[in-house]
């Protein structure tokens, strides 16, 4: 079932007007709709899935006097959810997998109404040349190391460390400002 | 998948009513305690200035002190921004740009009605060494107001939160120590009371990752 952003608002709404029922369901239909934001964001076990699924709900509750009622909801709630993830990484220093990342920074269809996207070429843009060149052609456009080498007429290993150090700097940035 | 389930259960069973501006009033709680705590702090401490109330009919006074106020609102106004999980970062903080450029006006049309001889003793005044390090004593109370305030908020980026709750800290703190502090230039006000609300507002940023998590 995918609850549309009204009903899930007059859900919230309700619960903060003290009933417990829209509360209650408001929760039962959030839990599915996170479950598969953390699983399509590549984190490892069901377990870690479930863990981050729970402690969204617990935050959406004991926080949820920060929902802003003239505000759209799912703004709100995904924004608790990838603080949440941002958290969980950082917690079991895992490295954001980059097909995962350009997801996590673009958002879904679902969240474009907040002004939590982030477009991947921009991200790009803000770095050196050379290293988005090389994580654009090995990373987006599937192209191997050997290929993107001899294009830009570079060693291959210059290739490859253009593209760990792009990465890194792209991971730091994301981590710096979870969005 | 049951125990997401009891979990829902377990959280729906308290469900009190939120009042529409929940994050306005959980702030003014820890701030008005914190500030509470910062003037007894003051008291015990160095003791209110014994001319207080000669002192508030004078302009000096009020001077420092709505200069303290307009950037405690500021501060505190980015800080109920950023305690929301959407947030949006410090862009209103350049606001404080307006009480400092005033307080400049003000004090450079003081120097010029001065003799040049009086500049220095105008800005170092008679405590300068020690006036940023008891606003951002002054601060402490407060900013630990606030970070009870912030139990029950969601601030998604912690360090620019931490910076702009120490900020509030301090200003609150600048007016508090007003009631203590007998110095009048404006020119003074401008660069140690500043410069104390700042290093509250470094502190926030420092510890702001690490005490704001949740």
């Amino acid at each position: 079932m995918k609850a549309s952003e009204e009903q899930l608002r007059t859900l919230m709404v309700g619960g903060l007007d003290g009933n417990a029922a829209d509360h209650a369901e408001l929760l039962r239909t959030l839990a599915p709709l996170l479950r598969s934001f953390f699983r399509r964001r590549a984190l490892g076990s069901d377990q870690d899935v479930e863990d981050l699924v729970q402690e969204t709900l617990i935050a959406v509750h004991m926080r949820r006097g920060t929902y802003n009622r003239d505000r759209p909801f799912t703004a709100w709630l995904f924004a608790i959810a990838r603080y949440k993830m941002i958290d969980h990484f950082r917690r079991v220093r895992h490295l954001i997998p980059i097909e995962g990342l350009e997801e996590t920074l673009a958002g879904e269809s679902f969240i474009d109404a907040s002004d939590a996207r982030m477009d991947v070429e921009s991200l790009l843009e803000a770095l050196p040349a050379k290293q988005a060149a090389a994580i654009r052609a090995t990373r987006l456009e599937g192209r191997s190391v050997a290929e993107t080498a001899a294009a830009a007429g570079l060693g291959e290993s210059d290739v490859k460390v253009s593209v760990h150090r792009g990465l890194k700097t792209l991971i730091a940035r994301v981590r710096r400002k979870p969005r | 998948m049951t125990t997401t389930d009891q979990l829902i259960d377990q959280l729906a069973r308290d469900v009190p009513p939120v009042p529409r501006n929940a994050v306005g009033r959980r702030l003014a709680g820890g701030l008005i305690g914190g500030a509470l705590a910062s003037v007894l702090l003051l008291i015990l401490w160095l003791g209110i200035r014994p001319d207080l109330g000669t002192a508030m009919h004078g302009s000096a006074f009020w001077m420092k002190w709505s200069y303290a106020l307009a950037l405690a609102l500021i501060a505190i106004g980015a800080t109920a921004r950023l305690a929301r999980p959407e947030g949006d970062g410090l862009r209103w903080l350049w606001l404080a740009a307006i009480p400092m450029l005033l307080l400049a006006g003000h004090g450079i049309m003081d120097m010029a009605r001065a003799p040049q001889a009086l500049w220095l003793s105008m800005w170092l005044g008679h405590s300068w060494l020690v006036c940023p390090w008891r606003v951002l004593v002054l601060s402490v109370p407060i900013f630990l107001g606030l970070l009870w305030s912030f139990r029950r908020l969601a601030p998604t980026r912690l360090r620019e939160g931490g910076a702009a709750a120490g900020l509030a800290s301090g200003a609150f703190a600048a007016m508090v120590y007003c009631l203590h502090c007998p110095e009048t230039a404006a020119i003074f006000v401008l660069t140690w009371y500043s410069l104390g609300m700042l290093l509250a507002a470094l502190a926030g940023a420092l510890l702001g990752p690490r005490l704001l998590r949740w």
